[in-house]
């Protein structure tokens, strides 16, 4: 039997939130159903374009934070 | 071999026990996707930092007093905080949409250009610049789903509850957004460059079902 996923449950297998079970169900559709697998290669590329903006903050900003929490711990 | 990481809970157990070196972890592991959350709201460099160390040191005090409730992920908590921060920041100023990132001096982006080449690195910040606008353009209830779960690595369930909307309603704006973003990328070719689009989108298929 061919089961139909959905355009949200392939959402949610790209980020990882299936259960097990159904993950492996996806996994399975994916390797048979060309469309199925296309749909899901869409989601994943914008994943990695939506990956590239991901940005560090200054080291400064780090220092700063890292700095407050010893001092607060000597405050207690 | 991979080594094994101490998980969120175990740093914070230790931090909390006075392990100043978890609370170091800690923010290694979580500052990036907090900035990044942040930014995209305030859409100001500088501001952000500021945000981001707002966040931490809230979340300082929470932890060093014993409110921390461990029900939830740490990783949703800081950026449930970011976001909310962020958002009454961009509220009370009333920022105009304008980027204004010193993408000249970021280390992300000397580090990019020594590695792989200057003009590569310019149009990579180009079409990463050019995403930034789009995800500004999205409707406001797509685009705070797309942060929340892509930045925020809050779960649609934990949307869901945040905004007062059902899982379906969120799993539902999220899919909007990234095929409004999809479109809009599509129509411009600057998208199509190796850093953001690779041709073979089977090795993408292939990686997830291996991961």
């Amino acid at each position: 039997m061919i089961k139909i996923f959905t355009q949200e449950t392939l959402l949610r297998y790209v980020y990882n939130e299936l259960p097990a079970k159904e993950q492996q169900e996806v996994e399975q559709a994916l390797l048979h159903d060309a469309d199925l697998a296309a749909s899901c290669a869409d989601l994943l590329l914008a994943q990695r374009a939506l990956d590239g903006l991901r940005r560090a903050p200054s080291a400064q900003s780090t220092e700063t934070i890292l700095q407050y929490s010893r001092s607060f711990l000597r405050k207690e | 071999m991979e080594t094994m990481q101490p998980s969120d809970s175990a740093l914070i157990s230790l931090y909390i026990a006075g392990q100043e070196s978890a609370f170091a972890q800690l923010l290694e592991r979580h500052k990036a996707r907090v900035f990044t959350t942040i930014q995209l709201i305030v859409r100001d460099a500088d501001v952000a930092e500021d945000l981001l160390q707002d966040t931490f040191i809230k979340a300082i005090h929470t932890l060093k007093s014993g409110r921390y409730n461990e029900e939830g992920k740490f990783s949703s908590w800081i950026c449930r905080i970011a976001h909310n921060m962020a958002i009454d920041c961009f509220r009370r100023e009333k920022r105009s949409p304008v980027m204004t990132v010193d993408t000249t001096t970021h280390p992300f982006t000397s580090l990019s250009l020594a590695e792989e080449g200057a003009d590569d690195a310019l149009t990579r910040e180009e079409s990463h610049a050019r995403l930034r606008e789009l995800i500004q353009e999205l409707p406001a209830a797509q685009k705070e789903v797309l942060i929340m779960r892509h930045y925020g690595d809050m779960s649609f369930q934990e949307i869901a509850d945040a905004t007062g909307v059902s899982i379906n309603t969120a799993l539902g704006r999220m899919r909007y957004a990234l095929i409004n973003l999809r479109k809009k990328m599509t129509a411009q070719p600057v998208f199509y460059d190796q850093n953001l689009y690779p041709g073979d989108t089977t090795s993408v298929r292939v990686q997830r079902i291996a991961s």
